[in-house]
């Protein structure tokens, strides 16, 4: 089985829109600051619903916003 | 420490329940030797869940004041998920551990020590032990997912 872990851009992207609060996000994407904070600090990997939401806000497609980054040597290798 | 208003609202009634439970359980450790109920007891045990929901009651009233309520969002209920997974465990076991007791004392009902166990003060007790151990089993586990997070 392929191993990785969900990486996001969410800090980088709320700067680049204004300076968006994490509060702001939280509250357009429908879940609390510290589910924000959590996913910044790659802590928490929210459902594709809310990851689709944070890619509508900040209106750039999916990947922009999360990528699935390969752990696993082997698959890395494979790669 | 930043906490969030469920964090807050999981930590008090952890703490609720240490408290109460804790002064109860005091008690029912000093009474262990009674095979039966007597008023002083039950009173207690009363006493315990009308001061649990008081406390309940007033430390959110104050929380919603003091901070603003927010609903459960997607995380709160994955963490509470498996929270609740994890007292599911601890109180099943407590359950065959108090039927164990209560089989092994019907086998051998002249043995001092299970026939000791098996009073209906202590059954009672023990199994209200499991269940309070299990929802403080639900509220740590809360609180090291909101810390640790969900990987």
């Amino acid at each position: 089985m392929i191993k990785g872990r969900i990486r996001n851009n969410i800090r980088r992207l709320r700067f680049e829109h204004s300076e968006m609060t994490q509060q702001q996000l939280a509250e357009r994407v429908g879940v609390t600051r510290q589910t924000v904070i959590a996913i910044e600090q790659d802590k928490y990997s929210p459902s594709l619903e809310v990851a689709f939401r944070c890619a509508l806000v900040f209106g750039v497609p999916l990947e922009q916003v999360f990528q699935y980054v390969w752990t696993d040597s082997e698959s890395e290798g494979a790669a | 420490m930043d906490l969030s208003y469920q964090e807050k609202s999981v930590l008090g009634s952890l703490l609720a329940m240490v408290v109460v439970y804790g002064y109860y359980f005091a008690a029912v450790l000093r009474d262990a030797g009674r095979p039966e109920f007597d008023g002083g007891n039950v009173g207690r045990l009363i006493f315990a869940v009308i001061a649990i929901i008081v406390i309940e009651i007033v430390y959110h009233v104050v929380l919603a004041l003091e901070s603003k309520p927010e609903p459960k969002d997607e995380r709160d209920l994955q963490i509470e998920c498996k929270a609740y997974r994890n007292a599911y465990f601890l109180l099943a076991t407590g359950a065959f551990l108090v039927i164990g007791c209560v089989i092994m004392a019907g086998l051998a009902r002249d043995a001092a020590p299970t026939r000791i166990i098996v009073t209906p003060f202590i059954t009672v007790n023990l199994v209200l032990f499991f269940m309070v151990l299990a929802e403080l089993m639900k509220f740590l586990t809360q609180l090291s997912y909101y810390r640790r997070g969900l990987r």
